[in-house]
């Protein structure tokens, strides 16, 4: 199958492209203009800004936890528009079929779910090979289990930790490692309701620090793109701006990511002691370019947060709206579901939402921020689209500050900052810096060879909400799945896995420590590499040596 | 021969054809039992939303009353193998629970003192309302309670644990007073329960009393669901669809009503005038009281009140064929192996071929 894409924007920074041109698409992949060949299909997008379909690198679309939410908040998605089911349960409110098809209706095409604990990978799995057509990655949660605590305990064998690290990816199948307030789920359990950065984890001797820094090493030594993923300590707390800004320190110089920033963005300033410090923290990371951040915007309305960050979602609960939450706790790590809501003309969460602004305009290198909203949050990943126009308009910006507290707008930057988000910028911060931090080298861009994940949306200055939400056409693996916003059929998307080869010894070693103290085999938590039932294949993306 | 059409041997396609037929022409089919794995019932419920029908489970009552008390008031919950290396107090509270899960004692290793505990002493272990002699059997100290008592002891707990008082009286209330001392002394405490031996006012006094209790120390819930499955029926559900089971979709979406989509209901009211009944996991037939005519996914010998219109006779997961399941020995899924591995269709293989025979069967 030959497809020419015709007079359409071609934004493609990846290779220094912004301008009226072609694609070419042959089977999945992008290719250079044929000579001499008649495409089987031409699609006139004169008008139309052409993209490589984005990346989210931070959603929970799916898993245990997740599937709580659903189960705690039926109301959240009780009225539902009747539509023909041309495409099984798209009609379905937050199910994983809806979430493939309003992604995919708004250009994205990979999607990565950030917080798998190592022992309930398999959960994930199912629901994602439920997530019709765009391709899945999954992030591999460690820190909290008994095994590795006791190995830095006892000295921290740095070659052993690689191994543990490379074994738990190879068990969950995952693309990278995450990090969620590190011993926060230990200190939780032994009845800590704080945990600071360099507070000691109950019973180990080691601080989250140190564990931070042990694992950050350790996903350098297995060779994998992605840096360690953290969502560091004190999330959501006023003043931990300074928590985010020695966070960067720890970084010491070394590859990290670090989650979510706007929850760590508050400072301690004005009668109600809570103020925006984004604008110190977005110069701090100007400075650290060995880190890279994801925003975590807050959004208003209904959402709910899900999060292993057990210690934060406990003391979270008396904020809960509706007024129930789930705390669940496990062996390797534990979560809270808490239901929020954000609203406009509320002091603390108007201040959220200027420190989410502020980080993306601030931060000069759209590739060292990453656009989420930490789905859900901040906010459900639907209102992407309404972000995306705000970061674009200051005049939409102007029209939202209207609407807000002005106590708390004197507590941030953002009604002075004029900038702008190009097109550019935008395909920079959503595919080529995703791809380059997950290590996609073929996503991301339309270089010739690059896989044909590609996005055309109208160019509506007007309503740019619009055009994101609805994509014109949507590409995946070089087939058309979306037309005018509507998923026109599924098809079936991968999941993307880093395997780097490790020591198996450290295997044997878990063997035995899973016998001893489960008195179980330790298989039973394993993805398996062809598992019945499972509608995606695994993918497997290089690492680097 | 392992399908029937009004009980006469047929090929399976045949079979597959008969049961298309019927589920298709119905104006509210319902697919219930659903004991099933994790890909039959992936199948089930896009069956059943293709034929615009509703859903429900054999063991919904208790995994619905669960889901009723989570969604009023949320909960504080747990592993098995979290209360094994962490728990230095374990109160199981309600009867049966060793008779619903035998190896319970031995998964929890109450015997010995918890792994990651501070101390190494021996756990605290109660049992609270379970039958006679069912404590002893797992070295609990028992804390007599009738079914009838429980709910009042549940409560007379939470109240003492609060420092109020109650209107227990006698033996009982002694007992809970002290029992309420040792929650207080507790590190990490684990309540374990399940949803087929309690009424829902008692779960959710449970629910209430964890919240209190983690204000000074840490307690939290082991709750297990019915076996087979049960509980991963209602987690697939849940991502399918977003809502558990007892939904419909005669709208073109799915609706949830513990009510309207209870299937014995259905079917008895009229409502359900075609029924797709599924049970991989052993001999269960329905319980509903009128006849409609049904489609029967069952387990060889499986005995029916009234002859199925369609049978097919299936294999059982985790047996038959590799099978993806709940597991509560880990609360969550796993994958088990065929121990046997025979030609039997699965409830996916069957629900597949029953789909392929559906009319305007496009290609998904
Ligand atoms: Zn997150």
């Amino acid at each position: 199958m030959l497809i020419r894409l015709a007079g359409g924007r071609v934004v493609d920074p990846a290779n220094g492209r912004d301008g009226i041109g072609d694609v070419w698409i042959r089977d999945s992949r992008i290719i250079e203009a044929p000579v001499g060949e008649t495409p089987d299909e031409v699609f006139d997008v004169s008008g139309k800004i052409v993209m490589a379909g984005a990346i989210d690198i931070h959603s929970h679309i799916a898993g245990g936890n997740v599937n709580t939410a659903r189960l705690l908040l039926p109301e959240n998605h009780r009225a539902h528009v009747a539509r023909p089911a041309e495409t099984p349960l798209s009609t379905a409110g937050w199910s994983t079929f809806e979430t493939g098809c309003r992604y995919a209706a708004m250009g994205f095409t990979t999607v990565i779910e950030p917080a798998v604990p190592t022992h309930y990978a398999l959960h994930s799995h199912l629901e994602l090979a439920d997530v019709p057509i765009i391709d899945k990655g999954i992030l591999t949660v460690v820190g909290e289990d008994d095994f590795l605590l006791t190995l830095l305990r006892e000295g921290g064998n740095r070659s052993a930790i690689a191994d543990y690290l490379a074994s738990a990816l190879a068990q969950t199948k995952g693309l990278g490692i995450k990090s969620i307030n590190p011993g926060g789920s230990v200190a939780f359990a032994n009845n800590a309701r704080t945990f600071d950065l360099d507070d000691t984890v109950p019973f180990y001797g080691v601080t989250s620090r140190q564990l931070t820094q042990a694992l950050q090493q350790g996903v350098m030594d297995i060779g994998i793109a992605h840096p360690l993923h953290l969502h560091t300590n004190n999330l959501g707390v006023a003043g931990n701006v300074d928590t985010a800004l020695r966070t960067l320190q720890a970084a010491d110089g070394k590859p990290l990511h670090l989650a979510h920033l706007q929850f760590y963005a508050y400072g301690k300033e004005g009668k109600r002691g809570f103020s925006s410090g984004a604008a110190q923290l977005a110069d701090a990371v100007n400075k650290t370019p060995n880190v890279t951040i994801d925003v975590g915007q807050v959004m208003f309305r209904q959402t709910v947060t899900v999060s292993c960050d057990v210690v934060r979602q406990y003391g979270s609960i008396g904020m809960a709206k509706p007024r129930k939450s789930v705390i669940f706790e496990g062996e390797t790590v534990s979560a809270g579901v808490v239901p929020y809501l954000y609203k406009a003309d509320n002091y603390y969460n108007a201040v959220q939402w200027a420190a989410g602004l502020e980080l993306f305009l601030l931060i000069t290198n759209p590739g060292q921020v990453f656009f989420t909203t930490d789905h859900p949050n901040g906010a459900p990943y639907t209102t992407y689209p309404e972000l995306f126009a705000l970061i674009m308009s200051r005049d939409l910006r102007n029209k939202w500050l209207a609407d807000v507290p002005k106590e708390a707008l004197e507590q941030t930057t953002l009604p002075s900052i004029e900038r702008e988000y190009s097109f550019s910028e935008i395909a920079t911060m959503t595919r080529v810096a995703p791809a380059k931090l997950l290590g996609l080298m073929d996503r991301g861009h339309l270089t010739p060879g690059a896989l044909a994940d590609v996005a055309i949306y109208d160019d509506d200055p007007a309503d740019r909400a619009r055009a994101f939400r609805h994509a014109h056409l949507v590409f995946k693996d070089g087939d058309l799945v979306v037309r005018d916003g509507k998923v026109t059929h599924y098809r079936t998307g991968r999941a993307l896995t880093a395997q780097p080869s490790y020591d198996s010894n450290i295997d044997r070693r878990l063997a035995r420590y899973y016998d001893a103290a489960y008195g179980l085999s330790r298989d039973l938590f394993k993805v398996p590499e062809h598992t019945i039932g499972l509608d995606h294949a695994f993918e497997e993306v290089a690492c680097q040596g | 021969m392992t399908a029937y059409v009004d009980g006469a041997a047929v090929p399976l396609e045949a079979a597959a054809a008969e049961a298309a037929r019927l589920l298709e022409g119905a104006r509210l089919p319902l697919v219930a039992g659903l004991q099933t794995d994790v890909a039959g019932t992936r199948a089930a419920i896009l069956l059943a939303e293709r034929l615009r029908g509703a859903y429900d489970h054999a063991a919904s009552d208790a995994l619905l009353r669960d889901v009723g008390v989570l969604r009023q008031a949320g909960r504080m919950v747990t592993t098995a193998n979290d209360v094994r290396i962490r728990a230095d107090l374990v109160l199981l509270i309600g009867p049966r629970l060793t008779r619903l899960w035998p190896d319970l004692a031995d998964r929890l290793a109450l015997g010995a003192p918890p792994r990651l505990a501070a101390e190494q002493t021996a756990r605290k272990i109660f049992w609270l309302g379970g039958e006679p002699g069912a404590a002893a059997a797992i070295g609990a100290t028992e804390i007599a309670a009738s079914a009838e008592q429980l709910p009042q002891a549940v409560a007379a707990l939470r109240a003492a644990v609060a420092g109020r008082k109650s209107r227990l009286g006698g033996a009982l209330a002694k007992n809970i007073a002290e029992l309420a001392g040792h929650l207080h002394a507790a590190h990490f405490g684990a309540f374990v329960w399940s949803a087929e031996t309690l009424d829902a006012l008692t779960i959710e006094a449970l629910t209430g009393l964890v919240f209190d209790l983690n204000l000074k120390t840490r307690f939290t819930n082991l709750a297990f669901g019915p076996a087979q499955n049960a509980v991963g029926v209602l987690q697939t559900s849940g991502w399918m669809t977003g809502f558990p089971i007892r939904t419909g979709f005669g709208r073109g979406y799915p609706e949830h009503d513990t009510w309207r989509f209870d299937a014995n209901r259905l079917v008895d009211a009229g409502e359900a005038d075609a029924a797709l009944w599924i049970s991989a996991y052993g001999a269960s037939a329905p319980g509903w009281r009128r006849k409609v005519p049904f489609v029967a996914l069952a387990a060889p010998g499986t005995s029916f009140p009234y002859p199925p219109k369609v049978s097919i006779e299936i294999g059982a997961p985790g047996q038959d064929h590799d099978a993806i399941e709940w597991s509560r020995e880990i609360t969550t899924f796993t994958v088990t192996p065929a121990k046997a591995a025979s030609a039997a269709p699965s409830v996916a293989d069957a629900v597949g071929l029953i789909s392929e025979h559906l009319k305007g069967n496009e290609a998904c």
